[in-house]
């Protein structure tokens, strides 16, 4: 060791030199060299004591036996560390049950209390307790060291790699001795085991040193066991010659025994569910509405095997009998009864495959052109057409207005689209009747043919067909079907709704949704990407046609986007709001700017003939009408000024249609609310638009105010016509809030900011102005922000009663309608600005000082419909399908959501409840992620997968036990009992059988193990019942030689007792198979090595199966008496 | 756990350098006193009138909870009815809301519920919310008196503070519990996702947090 201490020396040298005195101290003291470390061997052994102390278990105080079956339901838990001898590395793990803090301590201050006759050296360890544990023979899941030995704290030592194997007998005697003498120093009684051979065989040998005794842990593992052995007797004598007392004091062994029966073959009921036709649709059969089916359920018997175990505990070797000649040991006649069920690993879920091939789109980066471009041959004519049509489309695109007389119909229009795809009939993915068939279930209202004439009629039907087919969800429609149970459909619109609020997607039988769904089916069923590429480049077409032609979306809801929908959805919703602007701007006849007015006068011309002229008889009759409307809301009471002006869009509408009866109607019917106010005034305004230039004319007035009057003029203060704020996509919000962020927080950036927004605040004091003719900011501020307006002292008291009454009075108060609270009520009251209004050069001040008198019309508009809605078209158009598939995602998995909870619900699969809420939390929180991440959907997908699985077993495991041949008049008033259990095999991993083969799920148990037997064996019913071969057909050579070979095997085989029942009837054929599986525990209190020493647990576990045999013993002898 | 640190409240709020960030959003009716309040918490300044607010505004203040820088970006939003309709667009990307009236105004007081539906229709619904009664120096002029706010947040199930901007009562209070209902929320729902914690993104972006939306077109 002279080199550790040479190695010692060095780092103090250099250190300062301040500092060397003490070092050289210190350097002395490191010349003592440790050689207790020296060797590998050593070394090993310090390293485990180490870890020991580090996991504090030495002098480790004796634990409490586990309590019944806490070994399957406590938890267990386990601490690793690396350690190395010589080049081998091992992981050295401790695995313990974990007691519950106050049981422990219960039972810790009890033994306390005993252990204060009981001295320290007196106490039972932890292991002995173990091996005579009786409470936990058969774990349902544990470790296989702890169900084999019954121990509930254990170390191991295993080889770290697969290739360093531990198979020279020398070797693990060495490791077992190392591990002995480090345990030993720690005084620690648990139980260490150490791997040998490969891992696979899990072969362990293990040792454990008690105070005055040590445990040895022995293992055989055979592939055959000689046939001497292969039973009860046999391995009775084995034990018992094992603990080398033949001395005729040997007490009685205690035995416990399991058999397991293996169920394979469900005869009666085969997996009962049919993977639906995916074909059916496209043949025409089945209508275009299953575009949107969901396909569910397992391809393959999602639940594979059942196990059936057979126990018997605690019994003694006198009470039973199984030798090679006889079994005492009938399954039916076994006191517990327990079940566990083997799943299909894979059962192919149709959904989650569905899904996932959807998804998979994701990884492809084709644009949409590529992937259909790759379909075109090369050089032919088809090629340059479709290439001068997408000049064409460019074209279109640039183009500022479309003209509207060249596209005479929606059909037509769907037809050369598809034309215009540069796909020969025979190319197209999807074939052109298909196709059809698809763009009518995303479009249900292009069905209708119409003509230019009728267009206006059919989107009024159609907006009215959109809020109906919103409120009635294919879901309820669904359900109403099944309508088995009206809980559940309570149930359903609760989760609905839920649904809809928590994710990000679209509402259910919106546009977006079903184009999700159409996606999705044409990627399964139709040519995959290729299909997709193609729908979508439809769909794009289909989306530029309608803002050409102002029809509006169906199915997509009205309004500004919803920034709770996908950005999709959005999208569609602003291509929408840009259509109804332009419906609206073109339908008043003029546009905001001079440029719109003089192209939509040509439109006009040219394709709107009949409308116009009707545009025109409104226009006289309503300029008649509005100074009556005027001189009513002077002369009205009150009330009906209040009933009035709530009213005001309804009188309106009334009156301009009683002056325009021919044709008005069709027009007039369809717009929006707000537009008819708006068509009544661009009439009004249409009137001031000749005189403007002249005399300032009031222009874009939507109501008076009530009793509220200009402070300069005294004249009556109207609010005006104003521009809506323009609708936003989320996209466009956070480009927006990002420019106003990056402004930074300073005085000046602030200001900035509110320059930035002060186009609706200018745009707004201009139509103001334009409508009131003499005002002041004054007036201005008490409609638009009335707190800014204080009124004097003296006369507000008289002020805040008027206040009350108007706030009772007043029916809305929204700007465009209603009167202001807390207005003024006589012209002739005075007041002030408030003090931030009068800061000197402000905002608003500044801002109405540049306003001119324009109004809402005629001003620059504040969203250009035809800008955002060529942008909505550029983005859509350039998305990859892969992006497009991506994007949908959230549709889609909402719409498989609902499919699952409805499945689960009608199903009641068990826990369905948890299962659901985890999976909406869980896509909630996925879908609301932005950017879209496919990873995420990818486990978003698992776990829809695993819900259907689940869901899918629930279904069969249900079916298999309550099919027709196995009722019988004693299974009637026990279906609740069948039920539960049946939902306890869904959730638990094993489940005891109630009241064993006699209880009603033990019956039903008992039948599937005799049918299936029958089948094995190819016995038909009657052949068996008949005795004679009469009427069944005579078992034919094969069978005979079949059944032959498979009794010969099995008296062969060392494993297959003839089993009792088989032996009575000798001829007849056993209820069950022979025991896949059968293991015993044997037990028993034997002094040993010698007579006298003390008497100690010895257990041996025994496990034999068709090629793999395994005994495990625990052997204790005394160290003292020995 | 903020008294604590109090010093560290202090620290610049332009510093990029953050551990969270929460938007938080101050709504309210027209002068209630939104950016007074707004003022006194990150500049610690009073002004008896701002210019009223146009559209959209905001300010950044950096605090410390358990360790973690958390940057707060407080947006102000105007209060004229007139407004709604643009700043209700911000909503959803909010995970806080100081719900604002004015003691002295009764109008005020009694928009809150509608504003709560507002919030309710526009906002996720792990969004946390505060109600703020604001101007309590003003006892004199007093029209909405404790016990009806404190009726109303317990009905609506909102947090209540009394606060003056002007004699600096509860203004960091408020801000302070807000953090700590967000903060505990987040840690109750998200099991650390660790996408939520900031370090490498760029802090222009409103939030963060996995469950909020951002936006930005893919393209």
């Amino acid at each position: 060791m002279s080199l550790s201490g040479e190695d010692m020396d060095n780092p103090p040298r250099r250190t300062s030199s301040k500092d060397s005195a003490i070092v050289d101290d210190e350097a002395d003291v490191f010349e003592i060299t440790d050689f207790t470390t020296a060797s590998e061997w050593e070394r090993f052994i310090a390293r485990l004591e180490e870890i020991l102390h580090e996991w504090k278990l030495v002098n480790h105080e004796p634990r409490p036996p586990a309590m019944k079956n806490q070994y399957a339901n406590g938890t267990w838990a386990e601490k690793t560390e690396e350690v190395i001898f010589a080049d081998f590395r091992f992981m050295f793990s401790y695995l313990y049950l974990t007691t519950t803090e106050t049981s422990s301590q219960e039972i810790s201050k009890s033994k306390r209390e005993d252990q204060e006759e009981v001295d320290e050296e007196h106490k039972t360890p932890t292991v002995y307790l173990d091996i005579m544990n009786f409470d936990n023979d058969f774990p349902s899941r544990a470790h296989y060291l702890c169900r084999w030995y019954g121990l509930q704290e254990f170390f191991t030592l295993i080889p770290v790699s697969e290739k360093q194997v531990i198979d020279s007998e020398s070797r693990a005697k060495l490791l077992l001795s190392s591990a002995s003498v480090a345990f030993g120093n720690s005084n620690c009684s648990i139980p260490v085991f150490i791997q040998l051979q490969q891992k696979w065989r899990k072969l362990f040998t293990g040792t454990s040193l008690v105070r005055g005794g040590s445990i040895e842990f022995e293992m055989s593992h055979l592939k055959r066991l000689p046939p001497q052995y292969c039973h009860l007797a046999g391995l009775l004598d084995v034990f018992k010659s094992k603990l080398g007392c033949v001395y005729i004091s040997m007490p009685t062994v205690s035995v416990a025994v399991r058999f397991t029966y293996k169920l394979q073959d469900w005869i009666e009921s085969a997996w009962p569910q049919m993977p639906p036709d995916f074909s059916s649709f496209c043949d025409g059969e089945v209508g275009y509405g299953d575009i949107d089916f969901l396909p569910f359920g397992a391809c393959t018997d999602p639940i594979s095997e059942l196990h059936l175990s057979c126990t018997w505990p605690c019994l003694s070797e006198d009470m039973i009998v199984e030798n090679s000649m006889y079994s005492d040991l009938d399954p039916l006649q076994a006191p517990q009864w327990t079940v566990r069920l083997q799943m299909t690993e894979d059962p192919q879920c149709l959904l989650g495959v569905f899904l996932r091939d959807f998804l998979k789109l994701c990884e492809r980066h084709e644009s949409t052109d590529e992937v259909l471009k790759k379909v075109i041959g090369d050089g032919d004519a088809e090629k340059d057409k479709a290439a001068s049509d997408i000049s064409n489309a460019l074209h279109k695109l640039t183009e500022p207005v479309p003209s509207l007389s060249s596209i005479p119909s929606i059909s037509n229009v769907m037809s050369s689209a598809s034309a215009r795809i540069k796909f020969k009939p025979e190319d197209a993915p999807i074939p052109d009747s298909l196709l059809d068939k698809i763009l009518y279930f995303l479009f249900p209202d292009a069905k209708i043919p119409r003509s230019s004439t009728d267009q206006k009629m059919n989107k009024n039907k159609q907006s009215s067909s959109t809020s109906t087919s919103s409120l009635s969800s294919p879901v309820s429609e669904h359900e109403s079907d099944l309508g088995e149970v009206k809980a559940n459909g309570e149930k359903m619109a609760e989760l609905n709704a839920e649904l809809a609020k928590q994710l990000k997607s679209a509402p259910v039988d919106s546009l977006t949704q079903r184009l999700g769904l159409a996606l999705c089916k044409v990627n399964h069923s139709f040519g995959g990407l290729l299909g997709v590429a193609h729908l979508w480049q439809e769909f794009i077409l289909e989306m530029r046609f309608r803002w050409e032609n102002k029809h509006f979306l169906s199915d997509i809801e009205k309004g500004a986007p919803n920034m709770g929908s996908c950005l999709l959805h959005q999208k569609l919703q602003m291509l929408n709001c840009c259509i109804e602007c332009k419906v609206k701007r073109e339908s008043v006849g003029y546009g905001y700017g001079p440029d719109s007015v003089n192209i939509h006068d040509q439109s006009f011309d040219s394709s709107y003939d009949d409308r116009d002229s009707s545009a025109r008889a409104s226009k006289v009759a309503s300029i008649v009408s509005s100074s009556d409307d005027d001189e009513e809301f002077f002369d009205a009471d009150d009330d009906e000024v209040a009933k009035a002006s709530a009213q005001g869009e309804k009188n309106s509408e009334g009156k301009t249609n009683k002056g325009a009866e021919s044709g008005q109607t069709d027009m007039k019917g369809s717009t929006e609310p707000s537009e008819e106010s708006q068509g009544r005034d661009s009439v009004v305004s249409a009137d001031g638009q000749f005189q403007d230039s002249i005399t300032h004319r009031p222009v874009g007035r939507l109501v008076p105010m009530k009793n509220v009057f200009l402070l300069a003029t005294g004249e009556q203060l109207y609010i005006p016509v104003t521009q809506e704020p323009s609708p936003m996509t989320e996209d466009m919000l956070e480009e927006h809030a990002e420019v106003l962020a990056k402004l930074g927080t300073s005085a000046e950036g602030s200001q900035i900011r509110a320059r930035m927004q002060s186009a609706c605040l200018v745009s707004d004091m201009e139509s103001f102005k334009a409508a009131n003719p003499g005002c002041i900011l004054e007036d201005f501020v008490r409609w638009y922000s009335p707190r800014d307006y204080v009124v004097d002292d003296d006369v507000e008291a008289e002020e805040e009663v008027e206040m009350e009454q108007e706030q009772q009075s007043a029916g809305s108060d929204t700007p465009a309608t209603g009167e202001r609270k807390g207005s003024v009520s006589s012209p002739a009251k005075r007041g002030r600005l408030s003090q931030r209004m009068q800061i000197p050069g402000n905002m608003w001040v500044e801002a109405w000082q540049s306003a001119k008198a324009v109004s809402a019309r005629r001003q620059k508009r504040l969203f250009d419909d035809t800008k955002e809605a060529e942008k909505v078209l550029h983005y859509l158009a350039s998305m990859k399908p892969a992006e497009v598939v991506l994007h949908l995602m959230p549709c889609v998995i909402h719409a498989a959501i609902i499919k699952l909870v409805e499945e689960a619900i009608n199903t009641c699969v068990p826990n369905s409840k948890s299962m659901i809420d985890t999976l909406i939390s869980r896509a909630a929180k996925v879908t609301r992620n932005f950017p879209l991440d496919k990873k995420k959907y990818a486990e978003l997908l698992r776990l829809i997968e695993l819900a259907e699985t689940v869901t899918a077993r629930t279904t069969s495991l249900r079916s298999k036990f309550t099919s027709d041949h196995l009722a019988s008049p004693e299974q009637e008033g026990k279906e609740e009992e069948i039920e539960s259990f049946v939902n306890n095999l869904l959730t638990q991993s094993e489940v005891a059988v109630k009241g064993g083969a006699c209880g009603p799920a033990g019956a039903i148990i008992h039948k599937m193990f005799i049918t299936a037997q029958k089948s094995n064996n190819m016995i038909l019913d009657d052949e068996e019942q008949d005795g004679e071969g009469g009427a069944a057909p005579t078992p034919t050579p094969t069978i005979l030689t079949l059944g032959e070979d498979r009794r010969n095997r099995r008296k062969n085989s060392n494993l297959s007792l003839p089993s009792p029942s088989s032996e009575s009837k000798s001829t007849a054929l056993s209820d069950f198979p022979a025991p896949c599986a059968r293991e015993y525990i044997l037990r028993a209190m034997v002094p040993r090595p010698a007579p006298y020493s003390k008497v100690l647990p010895q257990r041996m576990y025994c496990l034999l199966m068709e090629s793999d045999n395994r005994i495990a013993g625990a052997f204790t002898s005394d160290t003292t008496f020995q | 756990m903020a008294s604590a640190n109090d010093s560290k409240w202090q620290k610049d709020a332009a510093d990029q350098n953050f551990d969270y960030m929460f938007k938080l959003l101050i709504i309210g009716n027209s002068s209630v006193g939104k950016t007074s309040f707004l003022f006194r918490y990150a500049d610690d300044s009073f002004t008896s009138a701002f210019v009223s607010t146009v559209g959209i505004d905001f300010k950044v203040k950096t605090v410390f909870r358990q360790d973690k820088r958390v940057k707060l970006q407080i947006w102000d939003t105007a209060g004229q009815e007139r407004y709604p309709t643009i700043t209700t667009a911000y909503y959803r990307g909010a995970m806080g809301f100081l719900l604002m009236y004015d003691i002295t105004n009764e109008e005020s007081f009694n928009a809150v519920q509608d504003w709560c539906t507002q919030i309710k229709t526009y906002s996720w619904d792990n969004a946390q919310v505060v109600l703020v009664g604001n101007k309590c120096d003003l006892e004199d002029e007093r029209v909405v008196s404790t016990e009806r706010g404190k009726q109303l947040a317990d009905q609506l199930g909102l947090e209540f503070f009394e606060t003056s901007a002007k004699e600096n009562i509860n203004v960091k209070a408020v801000f302070e519990r807000l953090v700590d209902i967000i903060c505990d929320k987040m840690s109750e729902s998200l099991d650390a996702d660790p996408t939520l914690v900031n370090n490498t993104t760029k802090s222009t972006r409103l939030t963060e947090n996995p469950n909020m939306n951002s936006s930005g077109c893919s393209c």
